[in-house]
């Protein structure tokens, strides 16, 4: 009977929510944006384009066309040579004008020493072609003048080799998969968290102010609401995060490489499908979602509980919600310095460590023992907020009015 | 359940809100099986009463007991309440809401959805089942929230103020279902401002004002002990028997005359008069006193009364 009428609660919340034109909305929404801002610029860039494809090289000095023809076949031109001649610049102004060709490039000893060259072509080409166009004449040129002198240009331009000897186990930089990869779960831990443990708020209110809790609470004990409302926000906060989730793995790992395989000019989107995260980071993530959520739901609810009404709620929420953003905004210091005393301390703090304690585990920095017991302390804390906040819940669920003073509360927690 | 025979008792019940006292050491018994109100003006501390019953305010002094016991989760599942506020989930389907308010009472959810349905249809809201409340009108929420308050038919219903903002054909319809109640043997307890209403309906009543009770008794014994004072006559011929001492004042309603009697002056008396005075007399009648005017004559303060009370629901006559 206890648990059923938990249940009851739960599944009203969850379908209700789930239900919802906004969940569906945004649950979707999530992924389809996703996809958007990748696949969106690259259909944009490749639009219209077509008769442009077909491109002539007038190379005078001899060396270029050899370096050029392939790279600019890899982002997709077709590419054929046309030997110098007096009239070949009206030869081929006439092809581009019958539509035969999409344009000619004219290469000569300026090319060589400047990078200067000449682009002839019915419409400006996009920005992004452009500039391929130009960095790669630049390049080319800059190649063939270095290797005349010997220069293992290869070597030198791939980046060329500064091998890493660490002296401590210094965590990786925010500029690293990993540095990304914690940066992205805080955010979306402190997102997600806020979202959902504050909608647990409003809900009581509603709740509340609608007066149908006085019929509900008439059927059960108020912890039994309580809980069920908690875990029924909580388990549509879980769905929305599997959705996203399983849509960012789908979209790295069989769109991404089938669209960088279309489209080489893509590849630095690679970056984005190495820094997601792998099944043991995802259950750590998963983990700090829900010690985090129920610690913050916990106090939501009993801010809405001793509310009767939206203005008052958002004034008392405050202090709650400065527990959530405080760690939010230590991020960035946490990811760089994620071995100082201030970081470790903050971490272990239970109501940041979800956002900061993630942080440091997503980089490598934290060791599985401070991993536990920031686990441990949350628990523990969950516990004290549990014990609290349900007495205040319980008075003030029933309660109208105006808002407690914090004598007033104490005096709820003490005597219910 | 207790094998108390009270379903309701108020014992020496206090409730005060800061300075104001809302309920003044009030007691009250409501048999098992009566149809019982609660009578009295607007803020008279009827919604008080009935909310501590329900266990959602608990009393500074006294003692609430349902059913023989403290009023708990488990015994209230055995209530139907209908709150003064009204209260529903707006964004939730009506067959989900009262599916859900069947489960949280202990029903399966197969036999709450059948039940729903009947009630959906007997009440003509069937094409509704699948809206959101939120479309239905206030009319038709309040129905709906009437299902939700008899679907689990428990022993006890407690209603505050059940037919409020319903137009005439609806309260009869609830009117009625509530009949059907009480005579299959449930115990209801209601509060009202109507006194039409609650005369039409109660066996007893309970009348309070500011707190604390004025009346408490059987309607029926209370309208023949109250059954003094006016005469109805109709009648042709001489009236000098009407400037008869016994004959307080006179004054003309709907075509007779209703002559109000002196203090410990008897009707057989003015009869007397008049038919010696040789008019001839269509009607005679020893008026029954109106709940209203027992309740004005009770509380005292009838002007303070008056302002919340009414003896006729607004927009409904006939």
């Amino acid at each position: 009977m206890r648990w059923s009428l938990v249940w009851a609660v739960i599944r009203r919340e969850y379908l209700q929510r789930v239900r919802s034109r906004w969940f569906v909305a945004s649950t979707l929404g999530g992924p389809l944006l996703m996809a958007a801002l990748i696949f969106l610029p690259a259909q944009v860039a490749r639009r219209g384009e077509e008769a442009q494809r077909v491109l002539a090289l007038v190379d005078r000095t001899g060396v270029l066309y050899e370096r050029l023809e392939g790279r600019l076949e890899e982002v997709g031109y077709r590419v054929r040579e046309e030997p110098w001649a007096e009239e070949v610049l009206s030869t081929l102004s006439r092809q581009v004008a019958d539509g035969d060709l999409g344009g000619f490039i004219v290469l000569d000893d300026a090319t060589l020493r400047a990078g200067e060259a000449v682009l002839y072509g019915k419409s400006r080409p996009s920005t992004i072609r452009w500039a391929t166009l130009r960095g790669m004449i630049t390049q080319a040129a800059l190649e063939s003048q270095l290797e005349s002198q010997g220069v293992d240009v290869a070597a030198l331009l791939g980046g060329g080799e500064l091998r890493l000897e660490l002296l401590t186990s210094e965590a990786a930089g925010m500029e690293d998969p990993q540095g990304i990869l914690a940066f992205v779960g805080a955010f979306l831990l402190y997102m997600v968290i806020l979202l959902y443990a504050a909608s647990v708020m409003r809900a009581t209110l509603e709740e509340k102010t609608s007066r149908v809790v006085e019929i509900v609470i008439s059927s059960m004990k108020p912890w039994q609401l309580m809980l069920g409302k908690i875990l029924g926000v909580g388990s549509v906060g879980l769905t929305q995060l599997a959705v996203w989730v399983g849509s960012a793995a789908v979209l790295a790992f069989t769109a991404l490489p089938a669209l960088i395989a279309a489209q080489p000019e893509l590849s630095a989107l690679q970056s984005v499908a190495d820094a997601l995260p792998g099944p043991g980071q995802l259950l750590l993530l998963l983990g700090f979602f829900l010690f985090g959520y129920f610690l913050f739901s916990g106090m939501y609810a009993a801010v809405g509980a001793m509310c009767s009404s939206e203005e008052e709620a958002q004034q008392a929420q405050f202090p709650v919600t400065l527990l959530v953003i405080i760690p939010a905004a230590l991020v960035a210091p946490v990811i760089q310095e994620p071995n100082s005393v201030l970081s470790v301390s903050m971490s272990l703090v239970p109501f940041f460590s979800p956002v900061l304690m993630w942080s440091r585990a997503a980089t490598g920095a934290a060791p599985v023992w401070q991993v536990a017991l920031s686990f441990a302390l949350m628990a523990l804390a969950i516990l004290a907020v549990a014990w609290v906040a349900g007495r205040i819940y319980r008075v003030g669920i029933l309660m109208a009015g105006k808002r407690p003073t914090l004598p007033e509360l104490w005096r709820w927690v003490r005597e219910a | 359940m207790s094998s108390s025979d009270h379903a309701v008792r108020l014992e020496g019940v206090t409730k005060r809100f800061g300075a104001h006292t809302a309920v003044s050491s009030l007691d009250l018994d409501v048999p098992r099986g009566a149809i019982y109100g609660l009578l009295g003006p607007n803020g008279s501390g009827k919604t008080t009463s009935i909310r501590m019953i329900m266990g959602i305010l608990l009393p500074d002094e006294g003692h609430v007991s349902l059913f023989g016991g403290d009023p708990d989760e488990t015994r209230r599942s055995n209530v139907g309440y209908l709150p003064e506020e009204r209260g529903v989930y707006k964004k939730m389907k009506v067959i989900d809401l009262l599916v859900f308010l069947s489960e949280i009472r202990g029903l399966p959810r197969a036999e709450g959805w059948r039940r729903a349905q009947e009630w959906l249809e007997r009440l003509g809201l069937g094409a509704w089942a699948e809206k959101k409340v939120q479309d239905l009108s206030k009319g038709m929420q309040q129905k709906v929230q009437f299902i939700g308050t008899v679907i689990h038919e428990p022993e006890l219903l407690i209603l505050d103020e059940p037919f409020s903002g319903l137009d005439p054909i609806n309260q009869d319809v609830l009117e009625r279902i509530v009949r059907e109640f009480h005579r299959g043997g449930t115990t209801i307890l209601f509060s009202t401002h109507l006194m039409d209403q609650a005369e039409r309906l109660c066996e007893r009543v309970c009348l309070i004002s500011r707190g604390q009770k004025v009346l408490d008794a059987d309607l029926g014994e209370l309208k023949a002990a109250e059954r003094r004072g006016v005469l109805a006559v109709k009648f042709e011929g001489p009236d000098g028997w009407m400037r008869s001492p016994a004959v307080a004042s006179a004054e003309i309603v709907n075509g007779s005359v209703h002559l109000r009697l002196a203090e410990g002056a008897s009707h057989q008396e003015i009869l007397k008069g008049a038919v010696e005075a040789g008019a001839t007399i269509f009607r005679f009648d020893l008026l029954e006193p109106r709940l209203h005017e027992i309740f004005v004559r009770h509380a005292g303060d009838a002007a303070a009364v008056d302002a919340g009370l009414q003896t006729t629901p607004a927009g409904r006559e006939r």
